[in-house]
């Protein structure tokens, strides 16, 4: 029993031994050679053109480091959060990894992002990188990722329906539920689609109409909704449902996903919120409507453009990655100017070069031109807060206010829990 | 005691030599040495995780405690944090209400289910007994997901059969109506999914129950014009009591802590329907930032919950089967 013991605990002391040397050795190696593999986390279920792209930006990345392979692994988006937990607890994270642009902040928070301020500095293409969404990937002036693609949200709408009914894509808030109206009376379908778990869909409108969600002042942030600008834009919102009836109340409580887009695709619906992302998902559920689908950008109160939230995903170093210098040279192959906008060309989102943007690239595209319009009118994030994530995610702030207001609760009472609620998450 | 009998009982002569004193211990240790496999894997996969989330409880634990930052000990504060939460009050109030009206019904159907096994021909019991045990080996995210189908508002069955019936009955509108904004239509939707599937096992196990019955008692009650009712409640009752014990224990400890299905039907996005569960997870892992200490102090609350149940309910058995 003791011998059995004692050998088990040479063994464990040996493998712990090697292991440490194992380390090392890789340490040294990072400052010299290329090593034999980086592993790239991509997010999503790994499409053939996603596939075929990324083996073409190795193949790219094979010219400058001929030596090393580069692992591609594919981690579905719900799984995400998981899995990036699970990394940092025990350090097993990729070399570079795709983020989602809203959880950058959290995540560099804790630590799970390589500082590549300097190596960003000094990379020539990304000098044209957006400000706004570089701005995002920033924490206490240090830049933990950069953007890669990104999207906003827009109104999705039946063109024949309103060729027939002689309704011009609306340009004010009162256009719409005039639009939605018609739709309703003409049509015998709900006019537009206003869920509740839609926090950057709403923020456009509070956005539009010069509101927002916080602001900092000084060191601490402080919530805004209770504001003139923001409750207005919450109550036209909610409104929708509740006093103009235009939007049913079957998605209180939902998101975009949960029955819009779906709708939508089917022609249950005559207007829904969403990017221009939910192109392939619409195909998806009704192929042959394709052509009767436009889009417009989600309108100013009286006249002009929301200010749309951009989601979209983001390029990080991992911390713990041994290759920090290969991992940041992969990165800016598949950031580059060439790559990013075909690859965002396939999966319908907008590169975030602001000179691609603005290049007219996308003006004549029936499509994307909307949304093209619409995030070159001014891209907003949400308070770069690692506080936001428990506002957004597990407390759900604005989606709970904007149900009760649904559901006829005071908006008063509602955005003052929300302002509240804002000030203890946003400055934990 | 049994120390001094067996030593009164040992064959004279012999001294108190090893193998005498090992046999002597060998009916101490044999017992708790086979049942060691059992309470070791319980120590380790539940008595060990129970005990950290009782420690975590305590502290403040996020991922860079994970990675190995020491975490900091904050006393009381994650159960202050809890108590002063509206949230918290209102899920607790849930999952007390839902575990009494789902644990009723699936003893209710249950029961009555078993009674018409038994009933049953051979043939036809096979088959409806096989029917139903389909419903309980259905996973809880199939049966969910299934539901949430069921009474969704594009294409469900639900409302769809609802607006076939005639308006004056159960009135209009079904096929737009939205059964997971609120707790009462969201609960009812998850009292008829869970009950559907917890019934099967309570229905398989009375019938196992009842056919330990001996027919006699059956025959006679019926030669002195007993009633079903009656029958039900003064023979078969009673002799199934520590059946009908166990079932409920078993029911209550089951639909107390309730996840998979709510967290399908309504979601993180209607904080309004949360259990205790449900609340302890969005805590826990429902933002980037975790906070497990938080969420460990909602786990704790529902395990005391449960475990109160529990010893009741044990004590209850145990004193029934002590009296018969």
């Amino acid at each position: 029993m003791r011998y059995t013991r004692a050998a088990a605990a040479a063994v464990a002391l040996a493998v712990a031994v090697t292991g440490c040397g194992g380390k090392k050795k890789a340490d040294d190696n990072a400052k010299g050679a290329d090593p034999a593999k980086i592993v790239v986390w991509q997010m999503g279920d790994g499409s053939p053109e996603q596939t075929k792209f990324l083996d073409g930006v190795a193949a790219e990345f094979h010219q400058k480091h001929p030596k090393t392979a580069v692992q591609v692994q594919y981690i579905p988006w719900p799984q995400a959060t998981q899995k990036f937990q699970t990394a940092i607890a025990g350090g097993s994270g990729p070399d570079v990894t795709e983020v989602g642009n809203t959880d950058v902040q959290s995540w560099a928070e804790q630590g799970a992002f390589a500082d590549v301020t300097d190596k960003v500095s000094s990379w020539a293409e990304g000098k044209t990188l957006s400000k706004n969404a570089l701005a995002n990937d920033q924490l206490d002036g240090k830049t933990y990722a950069v953007p890669w693609y990104g999207g906003v949200r827009a109104v999705w709408y039946h063109k024949d329906w309103f060729t027939k009914l002689g309704i011009q894509p609306p340009k004010t808030w009162a256009d719409l539920v005039t639009a939605a109206k018609t739709i309703q009376d003409k049509k015998h379908v709900p006019g537009i689609a206003a869920p509740s778990d839609f926090t950057n869909g709403i923020l456009s409108f509070v956005w539009a109409n010069g509101g927002d969600v916080a602001t900092k002042q000084g060191d601490k942030w402080v919530g805004t909704l209770e504001q003139p600008q923001a409750k207005e834009a919450i109550e036209f919102y909610a409104g929708l449902v509740t006093k103009d009836k235009v939007a049913p109340d079957k998605y209180v409580g939902k998101n975009e996903l949960q029955g819009p887009q779906q709708d939508f695709a089917l022609g249950k619906i005559g207007m829904y919120m969403d990017g221009s992302w939910a192109l392939p998902q619409l195909e998806k559920v009704n192929k042959k409507d394709e052509k009767n689908w436009g889009v417009f950008p989600i309108p100013g109160k009286t006249g002009g453009l929301a200010p749309v939230f951009s989601g979209g995903s983001d390029l990080a170093v991992w911390k713990d990655s041994k290759y920090k210098d290969v991992a940041f040279d992969y990165l800016t192959t598949l950031d580059s100017k060439k790559n990013s906008k075909a690859f965002a060309d396939t999966l319908k989102f907008l590169p975030q070069f602001t000179d691609i943007l603005q290049s007219g690239a996308y003006q004549s595209d029936p499509i994307m031109g909307p949304f093209a319009q619409a995030a070159a009118s001014g891209v907003k994030f949400t308070p770069t807060s690692k506080g936001w994530a428990d506002y957004e995610g597990s407390k759900k702030v604005l989606p709970n206010a904007v149900k009760a207001i649904m559901q006829g609760k005071s908006a008063d009472d509602e955005l003052k829990k929300a302002d509240e609620q804002a000030g203890t998450l946003l400055n934990q | 005691m049994l120390d001094t009998v067996q030593t009164v009982r040992r064959p004279p002569g012999r001294t108190s030599s090893g193998p005498a004193r090992s046999a002597r211990r060998r009916p101490r240790f044999g017992p708790y040495l086979l049942i060691l496999p059992a309470l070791v894997t319980i120590a380790v996969l539940l008595i060990w995780p129970v005990a950290q989330i009782a420690r975590m409880s305590f502290q403040k634990v996020g991922l860079r405690q994970l990675r190995g930052e020491p975490a900091e000990n904050v006393g009381l504060d994650n159960y202050r944090q809890i108590l002063g939460d509206d949230e918290f009050w209102a899920a607790l109030r849930h999952t007390l209400l839902f575990a009494a009206v789902a644990v009723a019904a699936t003893l209710v159907v249950g029961t009555l289910v078993g009674l018409l096994l038994n009933r049953l021909g051979r043939r036809m019991s096979a088959f409806v007994a096989g029917g139903v045990l389909i419903a309980w080996a259905t996973p809880p995210v199939t049966a969910a997901v299934i539901f949430a189908w069921l009474f969704g508002t594009t294409g469900g069955l639900v409302g769809w059969f609802l607006d076939l019936l005639p308006n004056w009955l159960v009135g209009g509108g079904w096929q737009n109506y939205n059964w997971f904004s609120s707790p009462l239509p969201d609960y009812t939707v998850l009292t008829i999914c869970v009950v559907w599937m917890s019934f099967p096992f309570v229905a398989v196990s009375v019938l196992a129950g009842l056919r330990t019955v001996p027919g006699e008692l059956y025959e006679a009650a019926r030669v002195d014009g007993s009633s079903a009712w009656n029958t039900f409640w003064k023979i078969t009752f009673p002799l199934l009591r520590p059946v009908f014990g166990v079932l409920l224990t078993m029911s209550v400890i089951w639909d107390f802590r309730v996840f998979t299905q709510l967290f399908v039907l309504s979601g993180l996005a209607n904080s309004d329907s949360f259990n205790l569960s449900l609340y302890g997870y969005s805590e826990a892992f429902g933002s980037l930032n975790a906070k497990y200490g938080l969420g460990s102090a909602i786990a704790m609350v529902l395990t005391v919950l449960v475990l109160i149940v529990t010893a009741v309910h044990t004590r209850m058995i145990v004193r029934q089967e002590g009296v018969a």
